[in-house]
């Protein structure tokens, strides 16, 4: 008998739940149309309050809740005008990137206000009909885009009001993470095997094939993942788009589109019912959804760093690495 | 410490003790000279803008760019001289014994 590797015993002790940053990337913020022209509503994303907006002409914008001038709060008697989102204290006006466009009562702006924005905004798009807001902890410029997604985009071609929004209390990585931890899907879902699985990665896409073509799932940064189910002569799509609530909760919303069949043809009810077994049980299928098991995981367990892996457990170093992109600033961190 | 002497808007001469560690900008402004000194420091006011005197441009520690940039906008109100300075980027300490500044106009 040799010595006991104490640390395999007790590194449990120093273990945290989700020790990551919020990472980089676009995220979903809400439906585009719950923010009509000139409404303003505060959301908490990120770890922090902002103040949501719809300029008059109709451009979304997204700020930090406090004025660069007395720390008043844009989002508690703060208003849209025109193009800009006023303070309520003594009426500063900004842009929705963030710059200083009227004191009403200076003479001169100050200098810096003429040289950058002042207030920390979020550089934001609207696509998908939804509204989405790009991180990044040093305010850098987005430094890749979202993708044309024809399920959500191609008007004639795809149906399916299906969505949802689920809350788990875990971060965006650890559920992610699922995707190619392939070995749990046997043994949590309920699947018959552990199906193979392959991944590439390049840039901040990863591309994931599990079963051959079963289920083909794209991730475009941390915030959207679209996954094709291909099963019953049918594909079915799953657009998955978390976002960060604090670095220990997660939103994650969905939407569920397919081809848009006739009426009664079997086709639309494969779709269908793809759909269901993608969410929670569905008949006739053994396997069971992530809403019905995946959280009571998720929601308890910790973080290991160092986990202790098998043959047969799926790529899930190579997924960490390609994910620690998303944290600049962490790329020596030991706890990540 | 340091006696500096103040050409205050009316053209009254006063010689003023400042204490080492501060700016000019917080002396003027507490000895009622005109020099409000509105954003403490910060460089996004134009309130404390001085003149100073000739002899003493080169002896003072250079502008920094944010200087610059707020003296440029103070110069759509006011003259701008190759003096102008604001009075909050001068750090007071023995060096500037003997220092001769004229209280610009207001902005």
């Amino acid at each position: 008998m040799g010595t006991i590797d104490l640390k395999q015993l007790l590194e449990s002790q120093t273990l945290e739940r989700c020790p990551f940053p919020i990472p980089v990337g676009w995220y979903f913020i809400d439906y585009a149309d719950t923010l009509k022209a000139g409404e303003m509503r505060n959301v908490f994303v990120f770890d922090q309050e902002w103040v949501l907006f719809r300029t008059e002409s109709g451009k979304p914008g997204m700020t930090d809740p406090y004025c660069p001038h007395l720390g008043a709060h844009l989002g508690h008697g703060g208003k849209v005008c025109g193009e800009h989102i006023r303070c309520p204290f003594h009426h500063w006006e900004y842009d929705t990137e963030g710059w200083c466009k009227n004191i009403p009562y200076a003479k001169l702006m100050p200098p810096i206000a003429k040289k950058q924005a002042i207030l920390r905004a979020l550089p934001m798009v609207e696509k998908y009909g939804m509204m989405w807001a790009w991180y990044h902890p040093q305010c850098e410029p987005p430094s890749f885009e979202l993708p044309y997604i024809p399920e959500l985009e191609d008007a004639t071609g795809y149906t399916g009001s299906r969505r949802g929004s689920w809350t788990a209390d875990t971060c965006i990585q650890e559920i992610a993470e699922n995707g190619p931890d392939v070995a749990h899907l046997k043994f949590l879902h309920g699947a018959p095997i552990i199906p193979p699985v392959q991944t590439t990665y390049e840039g901040p896409v990863m591309k994931l094939d599990i079963g051959q073509g079963y289920i083909q799932g794209t991730s475009y940064g941390p915030g959207l993942n679209v996954m094709r189910f291909n099963q019953h002569g049918i594909t079915a799509t799953m657009i998955s788009y978390s976002v960060p609530i604090s670095k220990e909760k997660t939103q994650m919303n969905m939407s569920f589109r397919h081809v848009d069949y006739a009426e009664g043809t079997p086709e639309l009810a494969a779709s269908k019912k793809v759909i269901d077994h993608m969410i929670g049980a569905a008949e006739g299928e053994e396997s069971a959804g992530f809403e019905s098991v995946d959280f009571i995981v998720w929601n308890n367990k910790k973080y290991r760093p160092n986990p202790l892996l098998c043959d047969g457990d799926g790529p899930v170093l190579q997924f960490r690495k390609w994910f620690k992109q998303f944290y600049p600033g962490y790329e020596n961190s030991t706890k990540i | 410490m340091a006696v500096v002497r103040v050409i205050g808007r009316d053209g009254s001469k006063q010689d003023l003790d400042v204490a080492n560690g501060g700016q000019l900008m917080d002396a003027l402004r507490d000895a009622s000279t005109g020099v409000q000194g509105t954003c403490g420091g910060m460089m996004s006011c134009g309130t404390c803008h001085v003149y100073v005197d000739p002899s003493w441009v080169d002896r003072l520690p250079p502008k920094s760019e944010d200087e610059s940039a707020m003296l440029e906008a103070i110069g759509e109100l006011v003259e701008l001289k190759p003096t102008s300075r604001l009075s909050c980027q001068i750090a007071v300490d023995d060096d500037i014994e003997g220092l001769c500044v004229e209280i610009a106009p207001p902005v």
